[in-house]
Parts: structure tokens; C-alpha cells; sequence
């Protein structure tokens, strides 16, 4: 598996291990959607970010001591076709979830419900650029 | 217009006339990854035509010795 590859498994990995948590307390209604300063709500969205930043490091430190020379090696023209690829479709959804989010949800929704949504969408787009990055490498493509 | 057609290659007849050179070897030469070469060969992945022209030119041969492109019927 080429390293570029390894490395969108661990961006992959760690945003569902990181957000994937914190979204589900979200929906499941376990923190409060009061108003600011909501310690909880934003004490859940650092320890998040945190979890993800240490999860990412520390992959990509593995990785690159388990093959030092594929990790020096500059992405090539085939890794960066996939890349703008990928960055297509995460870029509809990321549009997608703005004119939702900016669009529509201000005349029935409000305050942490559009933050909430907001992180999300721009989370789902992230998804979606690793999750095709990551198929295209499987089928070689 | 038509789109039909695909491209073939002869990547791997050459580089095993070419003393066995492997996919990383050439990779190196002409500055993509050992996997990229692997979808060349296995037409999953059409080059550059920087690239196409670099693997000619290890090889040593015309551009169409390596690369074909065979047409869709009534194209």
C-alpha cells in the first residue's frame, strides 16, 4: 500500500474516532444546546479536535518511520489527479451543506443547531474527500 | 463527438526486454511512483503526456512503441 494511501486511511480513521463521537452525543441530545458560553458544548468540540490532532500525529510519525523513503517522496502526477478528484466531490458536498446550513436553516433553526450543522457538513465533506481518495487508490485508478 | 477508444501499452514487454528493469526502477526514471506505473500498465490510469514521452524515452523507442490507442468502430 503506497504511503499516500496509508496516510488517507489515518486522516480517515481519525476524523471518524474523533467527530464521530462527539456528533452522536450531539444527536443523541447529551449536551445541552443552551446559549454562550456553553463550556460543555465547547469543552466536547476541543477534546475532539485534541483527539484528532494526537491521532493524526501520531500516525503520520508511524508512518513515517515504518517507510521514511515513501514519505520523503513529493506526491506525483497520478496521486495529485486523485486528490483533485476527490476534491470535487467533497467540494459539492461541502456547497451542499453551505446553502443548507446558510441558506435554509436560519428560518427554522438557530444558535448551536447551526453550529452543530455547520461542523458537520464541513466534517461529511472531509469524509467524502478521503473516502474517494482512498477507493481510488484501491481500484488503482 | 465521439469518445470511444482506449489506450494500450507495451510498459511491461519493454522493460522486461530491458534487462527485467522493475516498476519502481522506471518509476525512479522518469519521477512517479512504483504504483503509478503499476496502473499504467494495467490501463487504469492514463499518463501525462510529459510522462508518456519520459517512458519513451528510457525505453529508448517512438512514442507509439509504448502507447496505442485503438479507436471505437465508426469513431
Amino acid at each position: 500500500m503506497p504511503y499516500r494511501e496509508k496516510s488517507a486511511w489515518v486522516y480517515l480513521v481519525a476524523i471518524l474516532l474523533s467527530f464521530g463521537p462527539y456528533f452522536a452525543l450531539v444527536a443523541a441530545g447529551h449536551v445541552p444546546m443552551e446559549g454562550l458560553p456553553n463550556l460543555r458544548m465547547m469543552g466536547y468540540y476541543a477534546s475532539a479536535c485534541v483527539a484528532q490532532v494526537i491521532m493524526l500525529a501520531g500516525g503520520h510519525i508511524y508512518l513515517r518511520l515504518s517507510s521514511p523513503e515513501d514519505a520523503r517522496t513529493p506526491p506525483d502526477e497520478r496521486d495529485r489527479a486523485l486528490m483533485h478528484r476527490s476534491r470535487n466531490w467533497a467540494y459539492y458536498v461541502l456547497i451542499t451543506g453551505a446553502i443548507w446550513v446558510g441558506g435554509f436553516m436560519p428560518f427554522f433553526s438557530a444558535g448551536w443547531y447551526i453550529v452543530n450543522s455547520t461542523f458537520f457538513m464541513i466534517t461529511l465533506a472531509e469524509c467524502v474527500y478521503y473516502i474517494t481518495l482512498v477507493i481510488s487508490y484501491r481500484k488503482q485508478s | 463527438m465521439s469518445t470511444g477508444g482506449t489506450i494500450s501499452n507495451r510498459i511491461r514487454a519493454l522493460r522486461f526486454n530491458h534487462a527485467e528493469m522493475s516498476q519502481a526502477e522506471l518509476g525512479q526514471q522518469i519521477g512517479v511512483t512504483r504504483q503509478t506505473i503499476a496502473a499504467i500498465e494495467a490501463g487504469k490510469y492514463s499518463p501525462s503526456l510529459e510522462a508518456a514521452f519520459r517512458i519513451a524515452q528510457v525505453f529508448n523507442v517512438p512514442l507509439d512503441e509504448v502507447f496505442q490507442w485503438q479507436g471505437a468502430p465508426g469513431a
